[in-house]
């Protein structure tokens, strides 16, 4: 059998993605519009499960006062609001232990319908092979697994779409909040979101939705984050937008979203840069993830610190509430 | 089919040929003109359908109110189409069988086939004004084609249609267009449901 000549392959992949992408808005619009049933509830058994390690693991109301609450929503390599990478894991562990007086949460910022990709759906099979394959290691696998970052990008565009945002974001804000109420989240207090990659975007998009419900003070720190100039960056008491000098991902995104360009004065980016709200950090000299990442545990700065050290020191400086963040020097 | 395809390819390529091919064929050219107009239309609403979702409409009225959307998309272009066939003709003495321009300038809207890709989110606002653009290149080459006129003959022509047509809408088609907007709401079911605030 011939094979197919790399054009003919290159065409079918790129309609395959605007495919994928002009079908990516439907899961917020059906939700929105009521497809899917009426409440989150009934779409998954058990959709807020502990993540394991989590400090009073089961979902009992905390029995002391928490300051803050932290809501960490993981990058785009998700499947789950668990994260299975280790790496990502362990920074959570280490917030946990970091914010002893906190309480921190994980939530799946994907899916306004708060489905796992490898639970009930109709792809699901492909997720799940998806997943296999990024966790075999393999290039192959690591190839297909690409497939779950880009299915997750668009979920990403559609919180930052004018169209669909205030369907999104709100869908997002609901999750978080059920998440909070059901470990005994009342409302008022700090209430942060780390955003990591995509995952910053979502949180801005969240982050009036969230103040206006709670009455919290919402702080929003991004990782690395790839987000547009979102009006969340105006509802938001404080945001940081913490990268490293290796982190090139983010820095496109600085140019894709015409919002961020130094030249309209009058988008929310540049009101909150003006106003002191949005604090740009360079922490270190990290690049996005892989290695020399954020989460990296073998490179490491001048004062000894790994990478990864640097990035726990300052996500849990920043949602302590402390105006300088111990950064390493690039 | 084959042929079909080539001509709607060539309406891609702005290409004028693909124009002269449809008006000198034998088949039925006015309702193959129609039949990529009400295509178009269909994509175009499908990708527009952002409002239909935030009116909560069922998805079987959603499908029905996504051909309503087209067929109402054909009446405006039928409008549009006599209008532009009626200026052409006074202003310029551009004698065309009306079903003429509606062939060519109906294979015109083929770039709005993919409207349905307005869906994409933030790329599908931009992606928008660039198949209008591409389709209003697309409609002056086939007018221009169609009545045999200079391109600045054809922007006059369509120019004064859509001035003519909008016009006609505003005036003895004002009842049209309400009908028309009451089908689309009647269909959707919209405007009598109580509003909510959003599942939870």
């Amino acid at each position: 059998m011939p094979l197919p000549d790399l054009g003919a392959l290159a065409l079918v992949a790129l309609v395959a993605l605007l495919v994928a992408g002009a079908l990516s808005p439907i899961e917020t619009l059906g939700w929105w519009a009521g497809w899917y049933g009426d409440t989150i509830d009934e779409l998954q058994a058990d959709p807020d499960r502990a993540a394991p390690g989590e400090a009073e693991g089961d979902d009992a109301p905390p029995r002391r006062r928490v300051d803050p609450w932290v809501v960490f929503l993981t990058g785009i390599h998700a499947v789950d609001h668990v994260t299975f990478d280790r790496a990502e894991a362990r920074l959570v562990a280490r917030l946990r232990r970091a914010l002893p007086a906190g309480r921190v949460v994980e939530v799946f910022p994907y899916s306004v319908t708060n489905r796992a990709l490898t639970g009930e759906r109709v792809f699901a099979r492909v997720w799940r092979w998806a997943l296999r394959g990024k966790l075999s290691g393999r290039r192959l696998g690591t190839a297909a697994g690409f497939l779950i970052n880009l299915r997750n990008v668009w979920q990403v565009l559609v919180s930052a779409d004018r169209r669909y945002g205030p369907f999104y974001n709100q869908g997002t804000a609901e999750l978080v909040l059920r998440s909070l109420r059901r470990r005994g989240f009342v409302g008022g207090g700090r209430l942060v979101l780390i955003g990591y990659s995509g995952g910053a975007q979502i949180a801005l998009g969240a982050a009036p939705f969230l103040a206006e419900r709670t009455g919290a003070r919402v702080e929003v720190v991004s990782l690395g984050g790839v987000m547009c100039a979102d009006p969340g960056l105006l509802a938001a008491a404080v945001t940081w937008h913490l990268s490293g000098s290796r982190d090139r991902l983010q820095a496109w995104a600085g140019w894709a979203f015409p919002g961020r360009w130094p030249l309209l004065r009058w988008s929310p980016w540049n009101l909150a840069r003006e106003r002191g709200t949005l604090r740009a950090v360079t922490i270190g000299p990290c690049d996005h993830t892989g290695r020399d990442g954020y989460l990296d545990e073998r490179a490491h700065v001048a004062d000894g610190r790994s990478y990864f050290d640097v990035t726990a020191d300052v996500l849990a400086a920043a949602a302590r509430g402390e105006t300088h963040l111990p950064v390493a020097a690039t | 089919m084959g042929a079909a395809v080539d001509l709607v390819l060539g309406a891609l390529a702005l290409d004028p040929e693909a124009f002269r091919s449809l008006l000198a064929s034998h088949a039925p050219r006015h309702r193959f003109g129609f039949a990529v107009v009400v295509l178009a239309g269909m994509s175009l609403a499908l990708g527009q359908s952002v409002a239909l979702f935030a009116e909560r409409v069922s998805p079987r009225r959603f499908l029905a109110t996504l051909v309503v959307q087209a067929l109402l998309f054909g009446g405006s272009f039928l409008a549009w189409a006599v209008s532009a066939w009626a200026v052409a003709r006074l202003a310029f003495g551009a004698a065309r069988p009306l079903g003429d321009v509606v062939a060519a300038v109906g294979l015109a809207h083929a770039p709005q086939l993919f409207g349905a890709f307005v869906l994409t989110p933030y790329l599908g606002t931009p992606l928008q004004t660039v198949l209008s653009v591409w389709t209003l290149l697309a409609v002056l080459i086939a007018t221009a084609v169609t009545f045999g006129l200079a391109i600045g003959q054809a922007v006059l022509a369509a120019a004064g249609g859509w001035l003519l047509s909008l016009l006609l809408q505003r005036t003895i088609g004002a009842p049209i267009v309400r009908a028309g907007r009451r089908l689309r709401a009647w269909v959707a079911g919209t405007g009598r449901r109580p509003s909510r605030s959003g599942p939870r």
